[in-house]
């Protein structure tokens, strides 16, 4: 295990508690909404804040051990941070941001210009090797922080929302790069978003953090397809509800009732992918298992497709195309069934 | 019916507010129209003038460097740790800006004078005499002046983003390090503003030089104790010194004005 950690840290009234693990040559995205520790956790692992409990160790070697008192200081870590707007200095030109650590390690001048000169070409920004960071665009800044921190070749690379700071258009592209910067990248990557298709472009596995805690760990596929919390299902844009199953009934809270095909029992959760809910003006008759009555909340229009959000005792939200909202006349207020077969209902336990 | 828009004063505020301007601008211009603009040069050269000249040059840029030497890790410590008694000790180096120069001297006095706390031993085991000589000129001058040093930078330490020295070190570089290539870049303008300040008010100082360090022509005395007792004898000497020391007050308040009166 090429990055192997327990971060236990309180900081106010956010109490932290994270197992992260990182293979060589992975990539794992720390997922979670603002305020979850995310960057606590990076900062940890980068020396920047001390634990409180659990370890850091990087290739066997441990960095942070409060039971034992062993402690590298952040300078003496194998591990490249790029941070959130990247701190690049704004007194050094490009290439001597790249080149400072090289520099700080004792690497001679001609030397460390060299490779930083190489470093800056393999980012695309050789050109600005002379330019200052404030005369330098989001996704230029991106691109040479990456190189800061991946010139000192670390073990561990880190990066805290890397794409956040970016405008939609240079996201795309960068975004794209980035991938192929961290895949080229012979360590262990951390990266830490709030955005799910920066996860699942950059992502080998997603851990998600909430208020300080693990909900979920997995592949990006498993995450959509048994989300274990609100938070992860919005993210995954699919419905997800909690009840209790009897064999093929699922009783949820306020008196609602679902029908799945399968057999559960005890505490479940139900997934519902949006595209599996039909819509009707009319109460709707025929093989449907689970007709829920309600009014239309509210319409996004996401791309080619609208996503409906259904209020009603069991409330649900249906993806339909532009032409059955016209058809049908949905606007909010509009009183509405959906329908869901029992196949289309995944449960399994909490 | 005329209207009052807001912007217009009333007119008993406007006469005080007038009257105002005119108390500061007065006095310049006496100063300046008994200025004798064609001897200015003789005034000069005059040795008092320039024994006095040469001696705030000297005075007020020692003052200057040891705010820096002193000033610089102080001002470090309060912005960067969170030592305990970081309030009272910031008060107390805050008191010689409000503290009468002259209650300043006299404690120098007692403090470093010959027979006082620290002074009785500088002088019986190092041989190291400070009230009288320029040594205790600047000694006097820092004490009055350094204040100015520690706040400016203090709070351009306080304001720059903690970020910087994170990233500095997750690439590999030392504290010291850090600070002499990341920290003390980025605060240049602070030290350049805290230095400048620093100067001035040190260039001006009289109450705590005179009582400390007396006022022995080409030993001690500097141009704003030369202004003192050149009045009574030679008043020219003295304008043309009142002059200098006017310029570079303007020439300190125009080169700092961006950081200290944004329009």
């Amino acid at each position: 295990m090429s990055l192997d950690a327990r971060v236990g840290v309180r900081l106010g009234t956010l109490a932290l508690d994270v197992p992260l693990e990182a293979r060589l040559g992975e990539t794992v995205v720390l997922l979670g909404p603002n305020g979850a520790g995310k960057t606590t956790v990076l900062r940890v692992i980068a020396g920047l804040l001390a634990l409180d409990e659990g370890r850091v160790a990087v290739d066997g070697h441990m960095l942070d051990d409060p039971t034992s008192g062993v402690w590298i200081p952040s300078e003496r870590r194998p591990i490249g941070y790029v941070f959130q707007d990247y701190a690049l200095f704004p007194h050094l030109s490009a290439l001597e941001n790249v080149a400072f650590g090289l520099r700080a390690r004792g690497v001679r001048r001609r030397e460390a210009a060299r490779r930083s000169h190489g470093w800056l070409e393999r980012v695309g920004m050789a050109a600005y090797a002379a330019d200052r960071p404030p005369a330098l665009s989001g996704g230029q800044s991106q691109r040479v922080a990456l190189a800061r921190a991946l010139v000192l070749e670390p073990r561990v690379l880190l990066l805290d929302e890397p794409l956040s700071a970016l405008d939609a258009s240079a996201r795309v592209d960068t975004r794209r790069e980035l991938r192929h910067h961290l895949e080229a990248h012979a360590g262990a990557r951390v990266v830490v978003t709030h955005d799910p298709i920066d996860a699942m472009t950059l992502g080998d596995r997603v851990v998600v953090l909430e208020a300080g805690r693990v909900v979920q760990a997995g592949s990006l596929a498993e995450l959509r397809e048994r989300p274990r919390s609100r938070y992860v299902a919005d993210l995954v844009g699919v419905n997800l509800y909690r009840g209790t199953a009897d064999g093929q009934r699922i009783r949820l809270p306020d008196r609602g009732e679902l029908v799945a095909a399968g057999h559960a029992r005890g505490d479940v959760f139900a997934v519902v992918h949006p595209r599996s809910v039909a819509l009707h003006r009319r109460e709707p008759e025929g093989t449907p298992r689970n007709v829920l009555a309600g009014t239309v909340e509210h319409l996004d229009v996401e791309g080619d497709r609208v996503r409906v959000v259904v209020a009603g005792t069991v409330p649900v939200t249906a993806e339909v195309t532009p032409a059955a909202v016209a058809e049908l006349e949905l606007t909010a207020g509009a009183a509405v069934w959906a329908s869901i077969k029992a196949t289309e209902i995944t449960a399994y336990p909490v | 019916m005329r209207r009052r828009t807001r912007s217009r004063p009333p007119i008993a505020v406007a006469i005080l507010a007038a009257l105002a301007v005119v108390f500061f601008v007065v006095p310049v211009v006496g100063l300046l129209q008994r200025a004798p603009w064609s001897e200015l040069g003789d005034d000069l050269t005059d040795p008092v003038v320039r024994d006095a000249l040469r001696l705030s040059l000297v005075c007020s840029l020692g003052a200057t460097a040891l705010a820096f030497v002193l000033g610089l890790p102080l001002a470090w410590i309060l912005a960067r740790t969170q030592l305990p008694g970081r309030r009272i000790v910031r008060a107390l180096v805050l008191l010689p800006m409000v503290l009468p120069p002259v209650v300043g001297g006299v404690a120098l006095l007692l403090a470093f004078g010959r027979r006082g706390l620290v002074g009785q031993y500088l002088d019986d085991w190092l041989g190291v005499r400070l009230p009288f000589t320029t040594w205790g000129a600047i000694l006097a001058e820092a004490f009055v002046a350094m204040p100015f040093f520690i706040i400016v930078v203090e709070a351009g330490l306080r304001s720059l983003d903690r970020r910087y020295e994170d990233a500095a070190a997750t690439l590999g570089a030392r504290g010291f390090t850090t600070f002499r290539r990341v920290v003390l870049p980025l605060i240049a303008p602070s030290l350049v503003a805290g230095a400048a300040l620093t100067w001035a008010r040190a260039l001006g100082e009289f109450g705590a030089t005179i009582l400390f360090a007396g006022n022995l022509q080409g030993e001690t005395q500097t141009m704003p104790l030369a202004i003192f007792v050149e009045l009574q004898t030679n008043l020219g000497g003295a304008i043309a010194l009142s002059l200098v020391l006017l310029a570079v007050s303007v020439v300190v308040l125009v080169s700092l004005r961006d950081r200290w009166f944004p329009a």
